[in-house]
């Protein structure tokens, strides 16, 4: 009989031992907060390996400030040298050996698609993705929330400048051949179509080639008076290089991805000067309080040979509304807390477009996607940016 | 009609690159019957190092390109030297093997070193201008690399015809034992055929360079530049110049009145044709040995 009651009371403390252990959320302890990040600090991509410099040194400032609730951040990042078999390999290791709270950010369309539904199946939410492809939203997944807007939204805000604005009439697109290419094209069309307006001509670009003017020779056939550039920096400096050999001269307009005017003007030996791009952010010149703010941050935080330019300023801007989401739960830091919070974020104003997100609908993409606003910027002579418009929202 | 002028002159353009980096891949070839997939890394460091006398430097550029070529010759010589030769009864995919290991170990450095992202070469020409003849327009970077590349080519072809060394190099890819039995040193022929081959490949890089500068820049032209040679024969230099040539031209036409899509695709799907229809390539008599 005493046995049985000893082993009925042992099972009782087990299961109550379990039960206490899973009040405590993975990844989250009295004193710390462990988040995941990936990003490439090698490889093609490396030139936006400062997102997660500037998350980094963010979480630093955070963390000097005296935490969130009392814990401290802890940011895991690892260099995945934008290869989609890394991303996967380095985020299991660093789920499964460490165990983190929540994803942040993290660079790439098709490395962040790699791991998608690996976090999405485990339920760790993952918390503004480093590219603004329709896939996160389309399904949208309960626990993945999008911050970058849509480059879609970027290429419809491009054609409707110009076509208002600047009063073009022809234009034409060069896109990747994948995802993030087919995305602006899509967008494209779509508000030159409300404008009644087509696009004259849309040649794809694929990854490996170098050679452009069989491109630029479409385009010029097509004597369009917009080119949009939906392409990685280095095409898009070598297709408006090749442009300048062949003396064609378009306006040319530009996703956000090639809005880091300094260093397009660089490697384009000034031949970015003039380009119309989006930006999603504030830039690094703004007078805006948080900007001031973050600068002290990257002066105090980031390495001597770190740029204050408009990547390392975005990883700290995707990463605002998860930090504000954490303080948000207060001391009682769950998952489900987490997510809650995230979702009643309303108008959230960081550095990016105001953010807000909805309870989860699997039918209402913008339930989890955090913000459309974009305004567009010039690039000066001086590689400086003009602003060419007031934060704007497309649907 | 002027299209297809402008996609010939165009072809002809790119053909240029191709063809050096072409030559560069043949010249080793020619003498060890190994595809040299170092060729295009090799050719990164060097221009890696233009890059760093310039750049860092400051070093003025009738000094440091010079330099330039002399670091190429003997990175060319060290990595015969040092990794080639130490291989133990070598077979020929053993060699390939090597050169791509080199490959990574080539690129791992220059990308530790300098940093992954673009840089801006101080390079005297602008790759923006360009002769415009009536309305075709060839870049003025494109005139002086299809002059380089001539100028590459015939010297190569009066080196390997004419003078003693060059004879040395011939008589050692023909026959080994007999050329060294002959009295000639074949282990410094094949240094020399590297140090020659890394300085027609780093010409090349450094006439890439103005266009576009980092880690990743010499893959697609090593690749284009081998498929060239394989177009022409791996072990013609005229060969491989006219491949390269032919597949710029095909590659800008495909582009222009095929499918632009697939235009980079072209020179593989050239290569495994010729490599089906024609083994020893279009310019190249096999050497059969007799049993």
């Amino acid at each position: 009989m005493k046995k049985k009651l000893l082993s009925i009371l042992l099972a009782a403390a087990m299961v109550f031992g379990i039960s206490i252990c899973a009040v405590a959320e993975e990844g989250v302890t009295d004193t710390e907060i462990h988040i995941g990040q990936w990003g490439p600090q090698t490889g093609p991509a490396a030139a936006w390996g400062s997102v997660a410099r500037g998350t980094d040194a963010y979480f630093k400032m955070i963390n000097d400030e005296g935490g969130i609730n009392g814990r401290k951040l802890v940011l895991h990042m690892f260099d995945d040298g934008y290869n989609p078999a890394k991303t996967m390999a380095g985020v299991k290791e660093l789920q499964e050996g460490k165990g983190m709270f929540a994803w942040v950010s993290g660079v790439g369309t098709a490395t962040g698609l790699a791991v998608r539904d690996y976090l999405m199946e485990k339920k760790i939410p993952w918390v503004g993705p480093a590219a603004g492809s329709q896939v996160w939203i389309t399904p949208p997944s309960k626990y993945l929330f999008g911050v970058y807007p849509l480059y879609f939204i970027e290429a419809k805000a491009l054609c409707n400048y110009g076509a208002t604005k600047l009063g073009k009439k022809k234009f034409a697109i060069v896109y990747q051949n994948d995802d993030y290419g087919k995305n602006g094209l899509a967008g494209a069309q779509e508000e030159l179509g409300k404008l009644g307006m087509k696009l004259v001509e849309t040649v794809p670009v694929e990854v490996a080639d170098t050679d452009m003017k069989p491109h630029i020779m479409k385009l010029k056939q097509s004597e369009a008076d917009v080119v949009l550039l939906w392409v990685t920096p280095s095409h898009a400096v070598r297709l408006v290089g090749t442009a300048a050999a062949m003396q064609f001269a378009p306006q040319w307009m530009s996703t956000s991805t090639c809005s880091d005017f300094p260093f397009m003007n660089t490697i384009s030996k000034g031949l970015w000067t003039n380009v119309i791009a989006a930006s999603f952010g504030e830039l690094p010149d703004s007078p805006h309080p948080l900007m001031q703010k973050y600068k002290k941050a990257h002066e105090k935080y980031a390495a001597k040979e770190e740029r204050w330019g408009v990547f390392f300023t975005a990883g700290i801007g995707f990463v605002e509304p998860a930090v504000e989401a954490l303080k948000r739960c207060g001391k009682d830091l769950t998952r489900e807390r987490f997510v809650k919070e995230l979702e009643g974020m309303k108008n959230f104003k960081g550095i990016l477009g105001k953010v807000s997100f909805k309870p989860f609908n699997e039918k209402d993409p913008s339930s989890r996607q955090g913000t459309n606003e974009v305004f567009l910027i010039q690039c000066t002579e001086t590689s400086g940016s003009k602003q060419l418009t007031e934060w704007t929202k497309y649907e | 009609m002027l299209d297809f002028i402008q996609m010939i002159a165009s072809g002809i353009a790119v053909g240029s690159s191709y063809a050096l980096m072409g030559l560069a891949m043949v010249i080793i070839y020619k003498t060890s019957e190994v595809p040299n997939f170092a060729q295009g890394e090799m050719a990164l460091i060097s221009v890696f190092f233009a890059f760093m006398l310039l750049g860092h430097y400051g070093v003025p550029g009738y000094i440091a390109f010079p330099a330039t070529l002399v670091f190429a010759a003997v990175l060319g010589f060290l990595l015969e030297f040092t990794v080639l030769r130490r291989a133990k009864n070598p077979n020929v995919l053993g060699m390939i093997v090597i050169t791509i290991g080199l490959e990574m170990i080539l690129l791992g450095l220059v990308s530790w070193k300098f940093g992954a992202d673009h840089k801006d070469m101080p390079f005297p020409i602008s790759p923006y201008e360009s002769f415009a003849m009536g309305k075709i327009f060839v870049s003025t970077l494109e005139v002086l690399t299809l002059f380089v590349a001539l100028i590459m080519m015939v010297t190569l072809f009066l080196f390997f015809r004419y003078s003693k060394l060059g004879m040395a190099v011939k008589a050692t890819q023909q026959n080994k034992t007999a050329a060294r039995l002959m009295g000639i040193r074949t282990n410094r022929i094949m240094m020399l055929t590297w140090g020659i081959s890394s300085v027609v490949g780093c010409v090349a890089g450094l006439l890439l360079t103005p266009v576009s500068m980092e880690p990743f820049m010499m893959w697609d032209p090593m690749l284009k530049g081998f498929a060239s040679a394989v177009l022409g024969g791996m072990t013609s230099l005229p060969g491989a110049v006219f491949g390269a040539y032919i597949l710029g031209i095909i590659e800008n036409l495909f582009g222009g009145y095929v499918s632009i899509e697939f235009k980079s695709v072209v020179a593989f799907v050239i290569i495994v044709l010729v490599l089906c229809v024609k083994p020893s390539g279009l310019f190249a008599r096999h050497y059969v040995k007799k049993v």
